[in-house]
């Protein structure tokens, strides 16, 4: 809980926080008097024998109502300068720890949903507490003025219920955090897991499990009531702090009544005393207990969740080196996803010469796409060396090199800003041959040219893949690896292609998806799993069995029709 | 019985209880400024004022006890409540199965399940409330009337004036809360594009520059919300000043009676507190809000509910291989028929393959085929068994379904392949499907957790066949082997068809698989077009037009 409340209150910057204050000022005046006024009204009006002067009493209640509404206007105007800059910072946090972890592989599904909704109950418990905590604190005081100014001596018999209801209440939070923390987790469990087994439900009728799916659900489901039934418990605590810190007050100034007026207290200043309590510190404790126990507890909660999700992994820079040469060396490279995994790259050595073209193949899930994420430094291997142009591949510098994956981006602008993505000072006669070159000519006619905007979703997976590949052709950098980019092309389109990219020069390494184009390499790396065998297509014909049984399926057929990822 | 009525039933013994609490704590709640207000006067006489003292704690206790029970019982009764609903709900989807479900999509019956049946418990204790909630507002102003009959009336006159003002501003916000919302979707859109190329991303080393696109739009969410505070500010302050109305009202009222000598001190103080009181009217809309929404989410669960589930039979299989007979079976989707009266015998032990162009009924027959749904007419039997005669244990062991997508459902990856499996049984049907390699490289291996456990296409597909691996009679597959390598595909179809002495249905887009089946069955347009061998079809221009 600690850290929310450092966050938080880093947050309230001093000027709009003074502010704020300020207009809270003339917000307390009507708590502040309605029992003075009473007690007035009823001793020098009333019951005086003069009811004009009650009522005129009873008048000074509207019209400090009216400055109160003034301070209350205030206080929502102040509220925004302290709450939007804290909501930004937050969309800024859930932004970037998104992005980040996204880059460093740790993909992360539940950011939208930080973004639209833990930001918003953030932004509005924020908010809630803020008016809360300070309409309470600035209540409190106005009584206790009030209060000093009819009798003394009542002050001093309420405080005491009313401080130990307050501390009490205060004690029970970081426990009610706890709780409110494992209610809200139960509930997603419950909702992944009810999601889970019913998007399955087809397959699990299949595989008659249906005892067996429908046990999965209830035990989240029992341990989402467990923490229900946990809740209910602390709000039952916080009922009796209530009830210290709101009726105490009330029965013991009864309580001392007779002696109070035997003191020679008037019954007028009673009746204030009791409006104070009633009217004054009963509601204002009410409202802090339930909106700090409430919407308090979401906040430190949902925060502290928002928090943890979006802190940025610890080393996400891309490097700055720049290689010496357009080579890629692997030396003994070991990688697995786990210290329990089976390594999916197993003491792999490997040299790809400058300029070279290179295929690589081999069944799905064999790790071909770890391979190229290796030797575009995205991942570091757990044994062995990965260089490019002879630094380490992970501190070469990104405009050194181009991946691009079989799922393209495209985002919501212009054609140009998307084709120039990697290559922002690329002229238009640049982008007019690679357009050319690559055959999406009639693709960017169809959109209408260059300042067109583009909507993703409206593309085809194909013409997602052609972009990325425009602008991959159109980078500076010497050494492009396609994995599996050219998946959603049809045959002749991946062969123009491919085609484009050696002529294009630089060294390219090509994930296969089809055998025709990894007969197109200069050579051809085989992954079957426990070895990569690298040779060209005579040397593994003779070598490798899993090569073998690819081409025996091709002299059989065509080889764009034979799949080899 | 309707669910709402079912679901109040539900909360039995808890009801009398919370009904009880409510009203011994609202009857507490009217006495309590009466007994207060004998206690100022009697205390201001100097009479015996203990009585009343004592009188006013006791009121108190009780209205503290039903405060404390309204706030436990309430929640546990809601929680248990809540707990029978979804389980009653998952259960149920599961036994209507896939396809009399399917009008509802997986999002809307999680929605169901988590939220529709949680606000569908609260109708016992919702319908406690509204009662509970009625008498405290309706009895103050009573009690307000027989202190002085003009206290009433200025009470509800004050009440008018603050409705009637209050009324006005609820307008404005709608347009700036939809304004501020509009902004938050262009960054979550954008957002959600620059997640789905994050590799891209990643690659190219433009976090930055994502960012800053991601963001370009929060200086408009900032405007738009600094706004949505200034049009609270309006409100809010109007709400500040209209919000003593009726006390003031009341007070100046009670203030003439007791200086014309008609009411007491204490009097007054009692009608303070009844006004405050009776302003809780306001919060009865919101009781019965809470009703109309549970009434609205045991609708929506009860729909559900209404579900015809399936039932199975008592029998068992006989001594048999797995002959599979479909007689005269036709399946529609409203009036269209997805198959239409289609006769076929598939002889024990074989490997069929099933093709035709999409639309043409393939993925209806495996369904029938493995009772993932009824035919509307006629009947599927399996070595001479009627499908819906079968008893569930004897009906899953018998026949499995693998399909194009599928969904692997368990806490981890063993348990999805088999969770009532030995491991050693696990393995061997992983090896048999070449998972066991992938399995291997993941970070727990057979225990990573599903979730941990990001998988492509292929590898999935492998694992749903692992997982219909040891049907004993029938094995089902559905395109299940569309996303494999070539070679992967072939070693599969190779152990497939090496593993005899039960039948396999294959829907297949491939040439090489059908010509691998010792029979195809061509469908086209819902019904049998023809059956022969691969070799025997192929010459027809049709035929081949099937494979592309």
């Amino acid at each position: 809980m600690r850290r929310e409340l450092r966050v938080a209150a880093r947050s309230l910057r001093r000027r709009p926080l003074l502010a704020l204050v300020a207009a809270s000022v003339p917000e307390a005046l009507p708590a502040a008097v309605s029992g003075l006024v009473v007690a007035r009204a009823v001793d020098q009006g009333f019951l005086a024998g003069a009811p004009g002067t009650g009522l005129a009493w009873l008048g000074v209640l509207l019209v400090t109502a009216a400055v109160g509404a003034v301070g209350t206007r205030a206080v929502f105007h102040r509220l925004g300068d302290l709450t939007e800059p804290f909501r930004d910072d937050l969309v800024r946090r859930v932004v970037g720890g998104a992005l980040r972890n996204g880059v460093a592989g740790r993909a992360d599904q539940g950011a939208l949903a930080r973004l639209t909704r833990q930001v918003e109950i953030v932004r509005d418990t924020y908010a809630g507490l803020l008016v809360a905590v300070r309409g309470f604190v600035v209540t409190a005081i106005g009584v206790l003025v009030g209060l000093l100014s009819i009798a003394p001596s009542v002050a001093l018999l309420i405080l005491p219920p009313f401080l130990l209801g307050l501390v009490a209440f205060l004690a029970t939070l970081g426990f009610a955090a706890n709780r409110q923390r494992a209610s809200v987790l139960a509930d997603e469990r419950l909702a992944d897991v009810a999601q889970a087994v019913l998007r399955g439900t087809r397959d699990v009728v299949a595989t008659g499990r249906e005892r067996h799916a429908s046990g999965m659900v209830a035990e989240a489901v029992a341990e989402q009531a467990a923490a229900e039934r946990a809740l209910a418990g602390v709000a039952a605590l916080r009922t009796a702090c209530f009830v210290i810190g709101g009726w105490g007050p009330l029965l013991v100034l009864l309580f001392a009544g007779p002696w109070l007026a035997g003191q020679g207290l008037t019954a007028g200043a009673i009746l204030g005393g009791l409006t104070y309590v009633l009217f004054g510190l009963q509601p204002a404790l009410q409202n802090f207990v339930g909106v700090v126990g409430g919407s308090g507890l979401r906040f430190v909660v949902t925060l502290g969740r928002l928090l943890d999700a979006s802190a940025p992994p610890p080393d996400t820079r891309a490097g700055h080196g720049v290689p010496a040469g357009h080579d890629v060396e692997l030396r003994g490279v070991t990688f697995a996803y786990g210290p329990h995994a089976e390594p999916v790259v197993h003491d792999l050595s490997l040299t790809v010469s400058p300029g070279e073209h290179l295929a690589v193949v081999g069944p799905s899930g064999i790790g071909k796409s770890t391979l190229a994420a290796l030797m575009c430094g995205l991942v570091r291997p757990d044994e062995g060396t990965v260089r490019h142009g002879g630094l380490p591949a992970d501190a070469v510098s990104p405009a050194a090199r181009v991946l691009i994956p079989q799922e393209a981006y495209v985002f919501a602008g212009t054609c140009w800003a998307n084709l120039t993505y990697l290559s922002p000072d690329a002229t238009t006669g640049q982008v007019d041959d690679a357009v050319e070159a690559l055959g999406a000519t009639a693709l960017l006619t169809r959109l209408g040219g260059y300042s067109a905007n583009v909507r993703p979703a409206e593309l085809s997976a194909g013409e997602r893949q052609l972009f990325a590949l425009v602008r991959a052709y159109l980078a500076a950098a010497p050494l492009v690896v396609l994995d599996e980019a050219t998946c959603h092309l049809d045959p002749i389109a991946e062969r123009t292609v491919e085609e484009a990219f050696a002529r294009r020069g630089g060294t390219l390494v090509v994930i296969a998806h089809r055998v025709s184009s990894a007969l197109r390499a200069d050579r051809i790396l085989v992954l079957d799993g426990t070895e990569g065998t690298v040779g060209d297509h005579t040397t593994l014909v003779a070598s490798s069995a899993l090569y073998r049984d690819l081409v025996g399926h091709w002299v059989a057929g065509r080889p764009q029709d034979i799949v080899v990822s | 019985m309707s669910t709402f009525r079912a679901t109040a039933r539900r909360a039995g013994s808890w009801l009398p209880l919370l009904g009880l609490s409510a009203l011994a704590g609202t009857l507490s709640l009217l006495a309590l400024p009466v007994v207060l207000g004998n206690t100022v006067d009697a205390i201001v006489s100097n009479a015996d004022s203990l009585r009343w003292l004592a009188l006013a704690a006791a009121l108190i206790g009780v209205g503290v006890a039903a405060d404390l029970i309204d706030a436990y019982a309430g929640a546990a009764c809601v929680a248990g409540t809540t707990a029978w609903l979804r389980d009653r709900l998952v259960g149920h989807v599961l036994a209507v199965g896939p396809h009399g479900g399917r009008r509802l999509d997986t999002g809307d019956l999680v929605s169901r399940v988590s939220g529709n049946a949680a606000e569908a418990a609260q109708a016992g204790p919702s319908v406690v409330a509204v009662v509970a909630a009625v008498l405290p507002p309706v009895g103050s102003l009573v009690l307000l009337a027989l202190i002085d009959l003009w206290l009433a009336v200025a009470f509800l006159a004050g009440l008018v004036l603050v409705a009637v003002i209050l009324r006005v501003f609820t307008r404005q916000t709608a347009e700036v809360v939809s304004a501020y919302l509009r902004a938050q979707g262009r960054i979550a859109g954008r957002l959600s594009e620059s997640l789905a190329g994050v590799r891209t991303i990643a690659a190219a080393g433009t976090v930055e520059l994502e960012e800053r696109r991601v963001l370009e739009h929060l200086p408009e969410l900032h405007r738009q919300g600094v706004r949505s505070w200034r049009v609270l500010s309006r409100s809010s302050a109007q709400a500040a000043v209209v919000g003593p109305l009726v006390l003031v009202a009341v007070l100046a009222t009670g203030g003439v009676a007791l200086s014309a000598g008609r009411i007491s001190p204490g009097e007054l103080f009692a009608a303070s507190q009844y006004a405050v009181i009776g302003a809780g009217l306001g919060g009865l809309t919101g009781m019965f809000g809470r009703l109309a929404r549970s009434k609205a989410g045991a609708a929506r669960v009860g729909e559900v509910l209404d579900l015809d589930p399936v039932r199975h039979g008592g029998r068992t299989l006989p001594e048999g291989t797995g002959r599979l007979e479909f007689r005269g079976v036709t399946v529609r989707a409203g009036d269209v028929p997805l198959l239409d009266g289609v006769d076929l015998v598939v002889p024990g032990g074989s490997t069929v393959a099933v093709v035709g162009p999409s639309g043409a009924g393939k993925s209806v027959l495996t369904a029938v085929a493995a009772r993932l749904c009824d035919p509307d007419e006629g009947t599927v039997l399996l070595d001479g068994v009627p499908l819906d005669e079968l008893c569930h244990e004897a009906l899953r062991t018998a026949v499995g379904c693998a399909f194009d997508r599928p969904v692997l459902v368990g806490a981890t990856v063993a348990d999805a392949i088999g969770s009532r499996w030995s491991p050693e049984q696990v393995e061997a049907a992983a090896r048999a499907t070449y998972s066991h390699d992938f399995v291997s490289r993941l970070p727990h291996r057979y225990a990573t957790p599903l979730t941990d456990a990001p998988m492509s296409g292929g590898e999935l597909q492998r694992l749903g066949l692992a997982r219909a691996w040891r049907a004993e009679r029938l094995l089902v597959l559905d395109d299940a082997t569309s996303s494999l390598d070539t070679v992967t595909e072939m070693r599969i179809g190779q152990t497939l068809i090496g593993d005899g002495g039960r039948t396999r249905l294959v829907v297949t887009h491939r040439a090489s698989t059908a010509a691998r089946a010792d029979l195809v069955v061509w469908l086209a347009g819902g019904r049998v077009r023809a059956v022969g061998t691969h070799e025997q079809l192929r010459d027809e221009p049709d035929y081949r037009e099937v494979f592309g």
